[in-house]
């Protein structure tokens, strides 16, 4: 039994959770933001292109960034300033992010479907001294590059800047009640405005992982959805943060299954590709089902939708 | 969006009243084509020859309106369906999946009955209808019963929908050869082709009377009002005595049905089977189509039309500059992005945001299955 399947599914989960931290965020503030992917993929771009022209990592990592922190921005510009509905606006920015990067990767980097070089650095693996020689442990603990620890630290930070400080509460009070926040003198906008970019700071992580460290390349639409699912996983923990973050390792080790079984069991490929998505259609059932019992106990809900 | 700007009852009948409908697309165009143009630019081509190749290869020359045709064919159906559920409120963004469930179960009925043509040619394409209808009852299902946010659950099945039909299409019913394809559907199934130059089809006249009959449904029966009254309010629908639930149910399912129309135009005219991952993202298309619209199914036309044109354009514009096609779906998208914002006449009026931000917002996705219940 060799455990590689324990480090592939530490990996495959972390831009799920990067990019659920970053709903979290704004799912906390009463935002329902489905443009994860459209950040992501834009950051992915942004990554590999910075890397490829600078050969720096340092620099890719805070173009991807500024990538999807500025389209964040335009996000929430439009839905916050100028009323557009979160969905609609969201699903623009996902379509605009896939198209917009699909255009650049012919426009600047002269590929059509996929982008790869030798010039590209790879992020470093690094072996925690100790655990690395312990069989489980190490597996899942060690042998990951810089990214996998920052992901799974960001977990405790953004939970603790939701409950322990003031500006959680205050952005959690916006999400909840926002009359009652702006009643009591809370700038409505410029939390949700906040919480927006700090969405798209995460989400500038996640594609940045996606195309520098999880693979070394850029293909059309490599997000595959994973915005939707960290989504999913957020509905199913009701928005916490440590409760979401342990529903992606879930959802990254159903993937991490799904990557090694054709070997196994010689199914089709695409009724494996299925796997992430059903598990994510499974789990929100599962959410509706719950709430829609909860909600009939006590006649009051939260969010129209969750 | 639509409901929202109906939302408050129209103050007079000023000239900016009137030509808001026309203007706001308009202007909405014009940002994109402007904002395209940067980019264009940035990309180190010169804006105007581009959108001049844009227009000159959707609308000068007889073949290339005929292509123009055939694209907008599809664009029609999707855009259609996207606009019949958002006017009642409901974000069916599947129509991808719809489409492609659709185009299946034509592309099944296409080879594997046999029938004379005037059987088989509505039963194939009642079969698209059924396809997509049945795969939209999915996320219409989970949302009446279980509240489940439709919009994810449609984006969601998109990719389900590509990767079990492209398993029909690669195993179950792989046609012989190295194409991952079903077989050939009967002559008896093909919608009849007018032209040479391109594979515009009877599917086109299809369309055009499926925003016919619709424009007269929305206007002048009960059940179009019933939908318009669930898109501006729910509840308020759900008091006056609509039976919001089943509505909700019937609207998706007849979008998914249309979107399904648009894989049977695609299996029996133009392809004549059904291809593996055929579609270039016409499901999509519709959400650009339906907003330009303003969900209007004449609209719908008109905004296929265009984007129809654009996408037949985009093949000319991408064999003479290498410019790939996404560049219309940028532009497809920015002018989503604008058509969503509420400019409206509000921003004009420099109305404070303050007063804007004590607006109970209309809740933008309602619950449905229990209108009744107080919201927190």
């Amino acid at each position: 039994m060799d455990f590689d399947i324990l480090n592939s599914a530490v990996r495959i989960a972390t831009p799920l959770i990067f990019a659920a931290m970053g709903g979290v965020v704004t799912y906390q503030a009463g935002m329902l933001n489905i443009a994860l992917d459209g950040f992501m993929i834009v950051a992915a771009f942004t990554a590999i292109a910075t890397a490829y022209l600078t050969g720096s990592l340092t620099i890719a990592l805070i173009g991807a960034i500024v990538a999807s922190v500025l389209l964040a921005a335009l996000m929430a510009v439009f839905n916050i300033r100028l009323r557009a509905n979160i969905f609609i606006a969201g699903t623009a920015i996902i379509f605009l992010g896939n198209s917009l990067t699909a255009l650049l990767l012919k426009g600047v980097l002269g590929q059509d479907g996929v982008f790869t070089s030798d010039r590209i650095p790879n992020f470093p693996v690094i072996r925690v001294p100790v655990v690395d020689g312990i069989p489980v442990l190490g597996a899942l603990l060690s042998g990951h590059t810089i990214l996998v620890y920052v992901a799974y630290l960001s977990v405790p930070l953004v939970a603790w800047s939701l409950y322990r400080t003031r500006w959680g509460l205050r952005l959690r009070v916006v999400g909840e009640a926002p009359e009652a926040a702006a009643a009591v003198g809370i700038d409505v906008d410029k939390i949700k405005f906040q919480a927006m970019l700090i969405s798209g700071l995460f989400c500038g992580f996640a594609g940045a992982y996606l195309s520098l460290a999880y693979v070394t390349l850029f293909a059309r639409e490599m997000t595959a959805e994973r915005g939707l699912i960290a989504l999913a996983a957020i509905f199913f923990a009701r928005g916490n943060p440590y409760r979401t973050a342990l529903v992606a390792v879930l959802f990254g080790g159903a993937t991490a299954l799904s990557v090694r079984l054709p070997q196994v069991t010689g199914l089709a490929p695409q009724l494996l590709q299925l796997i992430p998505y059903v598990v994510t259609v499974l789990a929100l059932v599962i959410v509706g089902w719950r709430t829609t019992r909860a909600r009939n106990r006590y006649g009051a809900w939260r969010f129209d939708l969750g | 969006m639509a409901p929202e700007s109906t939302a408050e009852p129209p103050r007079k009948s000023t000239l900016a009243a009137v030509l808001a409908p026309v203007v706001q697309p308009l202007v909405a165009i014009l940002i994109a084509t402007c904002v395209g143009g940067l980019l264009v630019l940035a990309l180190g081509r010169n804006p105007f020859e581009v959108y001049g190749i844009l227009i000159s290869g959707s609308v000068v020359g007889v073949p290339n309106i005929l292509v123009t045709l055939q694209m907008m064919t599809p664009l029609i159906f999707t855009g259609l369906a996207v606009a019949v559920s958002f006017r009642a409120g409901l974000w069916n963004i599947g129509v991808e999946g719809q489409m492609l469930v659709g185009a299946l179960l034509s592309g099944i009925v296409g080879y594997a009955i046999h029938l004379p043509w005037f059987l088989h040619i509505p039963l194939a394409v009642l079969a698209g209808f059924v396809g997509g209808a049945l795969w939209a009852a999915i996320p219409a299902l989970l949302r009446v019963y279980l509240n489940v946010n439709e919009l994810v659950v449609c984006l969601m099945l998109n990719p389900v929908a590509l990767l079990v039909t492209g398993f029909f299409a690669s195993h179950v019913l792989k046609a012989p050869g190295p194409t991952n394809k079903l077989p050939d559907i009967d002559p008896s199934a093909a919608l009849p082709n007018f032209s040479i130059y391109s594979q515009v089809n009877a599917g086109l006249f299809l369309a055009l009377a499926c925003c016919i009959v619709l424009a007269l449904v929305n206007a002048r029966t009960i059940r179009g009002f019933e939908w318009k009254l669930m898109g501006l309010n729910p509840r308020f629908a759900y008091y006056g005595g609509v039976d919001v639930p089943r509505r909700a149910i019937g609207v998706m399912m007849l979008g998914g049905g249309i979107a399904g129309l648009a894989g049977a135009e695609q299996v029996l005219g133009q392809y004549r089977a059904f291809y593996d991952n055929f579609s270039p993202g016409y499901g999509f298309d519709g959400i650009a189509v339906a907003m330009l619209a303003n969900f209007d199914p004449i609209g719908v036309i008109l905004a296929a039309f265009l984007f129809g044109a654009l996408n037949g354009g985009s093949a000319v514009l991408q064999m003479m500059t290498g410019l790939s096609k996404y560049l219309v779906q940028v532009l497809q998208f920015i002018t989503v992005l604008v058509l969503a914002a509420q400019f409206s006449w509000n921003w004009l009026r420099r109305r404070p945001v303050a007063a804007l931000a004590q607006e109970p917002e209309r809740s933008a996705a309602p619950d449905l299955a229990h209108p009744s219940g107080r919201q927190a």
